[in-house]
């Protein structure tokens, strides 16, 4: 684990807590706006959630990164759970009830400004997105 | 956009009370678990269609119960700042909701856009590719036809009226899916034009009573012919209409048009709730109407018929083609 790099179980809502409050703690100590901070802390609850609704338990990796002129946030979500058979079907608006309304996924990618995801059926799901500073 | 008919949710009861409750746990520190709890309520809120006014009202509501109790200044200006926050937090879900409306309407509007350039090309190639195509089966069979016994000179004579027809059909579609009456004359008397070929094809009296003759910019007038001509297709192969009615007139600087039929109707409330899946026809069109600024209206009801009215405030450069144009 390098230096400003913060990893976060993720089995219950109150490690969902957890990982807002430490994912909002760095975003103010990087010096994002309150009001970033707070979609930060947003996209983290989606990722978390999915993990705690899905995949029962993973964990929420928080790292400081470096851009060329630029510093950002990088928020990674992984678990072992079931995958997700279809990617492009689950980042479509109206896929699940949450989605109907921009929420899950489609949401997380609208919050932030990088949007990775992979998935491997019965393997797990890594979803990894980052936040540039302004 | 005006819509006639609006979904009333009922909302499950205790959000105010709930929002109130952990509003207070976080003015008086809760720290993170408080504004996990904003979060989540401004997720249920969202889900059970609780309006941002509304939000606003409740959170407005709650602060002020917060602050009447409290005397000292300072205390109620920390208190007033956290209240912040936590509305913040609880209206980040809304957000999220906000830029995925934001990009649907993007969407749509591009959409909208392709399909229009897509008309044209088909349009093209109906009237010039297939046009084509058929002066060289006229010169093939005139090439043939003297060199024919008397009885299949018959034959060919009555070949060609037909190929005259496919031609004149054609040539009717391409000018019905990108009229050029349109560029040259403007909306009006292409929407006649585009009634007087379904009036006949589909034996549905349309009567148009328009009293407006100005021109306006290629773009409303192009929607405008768009949204007759949906309305006139959904008349024809879903209402079953006996009769359809277009109306088109000025109210000041506001320009109206109506398209009624006495047809099927249905449930608007229905075809609003499904619209997610299915009516993108209905969406669609206010979304065209909306991007020239206008108000689209569907009224209808099952066995009375459908009502489209269009209502469209002709400012500055519209308003003023219409006076020097008369």
């Amino acid at each position: 684990m390098s230096v400003g790099e913060i990893q976060v179980a993720i089995k219950s809502d109150q490690d969902i807590v957890s990982a807002r409050q430490k994912g909002r703690l760095m975003a103010s100590e990087m010096g994002f706006s309150s009001g970033d901070a707070t979609l930060i802390a947003t996209a983290i609850s989606e990722l978390a959630r999915n993990i705690v609704s899905y995949a029962h338990k993973g964990q929420i990796t928080l790292k400081m990164v470096n851009g060329t002129n630029r510093q950002g946030i990088s928020v990674i979500a992984t678990d072992n759970g079931p995958g997700i058979p279809d990617i492009r079907q689950a980042l479509r608006d109206g896929f699940s009830t949450s989605g109907s309304l921009g929420l899950g996924l489609p949401g997380v990618r609208r919050l932030m400004d990088e949007f990775e995801i992979t998935s491997q059926p019965g393997r797990g799901t890594t979803v990894a997105v980052k936040k540039w500073r302004q | 956009m005006k819509i006639a008919i609006r979904r009333k949710a009922k909302p499950r009861a205790g959000i105010e009370d709930e929002y109130r409750t952990s509003l207070r746990e976080y003015v008086a520190g809760g720290g993170e678990p408080a504004l996990g709890r904003a979060y989540e309520l401004g997720r249920r809120a969202l889900t059970e269609q609780k309006s941002l006014v509304e939000m606003a009202s409740l959170h407005h509501q709650a602060v002020l119960s917060l602050v009447c109790g409290t005397e000292s200044e300072k205390r109620r200006e920390k208190l007033l700042r956290s209240s912040g926050e936590f509305f913040a937090e609880c209206l980040s879900p809304y957000e999220m909701a906000h830029r995925g409306f934001q990009d649907a309407v993007k969407a749509l509007r591009q959409l909208n856009e392709t399909l229009e350039e897509e008309i044209k090309r088909i349009a093209y190639a109906v009237h010039d590719e297939a046009g084509q195509l058929l002066v060289a089966v006229h010169l093939a069979l005139a090439e043939v036809t003297p060199e024919l016994p008397e009885p299949q000179q018959v034959q060919v004579a009555r070949i060609k009226e037909l190929l005259n027809q496919v031609e004149k059909h054609l040539r009717r579609y391409s000018h019905e899916l990108r009229p050029t009456i349109l560029d040259d004359l403007g909306w009006i008397p292409a929407i006649r034009f585009l009634a007087e070929g379904i009036s006949k094809r589909a034996a549905l009296p349309i009567h148009i009573d328009a009293s407006v003759s100005e021109r306006l910019p290629g773009a409303i007038e192009t929607t405008l012919y768009r949204i007759v001509q949906e309305a006139l297709t959904n008349a024809v192969k879903h209402a079953k209409a006996g009769n359809v009615w277009i109306r088109a007139w000025r109210e000041n600087l506001l320009l109206c048009c109506s398209i009624r039929d006495d047809g099927g109707g249905f449930d608007s409330c229905q075809a609003q709730a499904r619209a997610g899946r299915k009516g993108l026809g209905l969406i669609a069109m206010q979304e065209r109407v909306t991007s020239i600024g206008g108000t689209l209206r569907i009224e209808s009801r099952p066995g009375q018929g459908t009502e489209l009215s269009i209502r469209l405030p002709l400012e500055g450069d519209h308003a003023n083609s219409h006076r020097t144009r008369g």
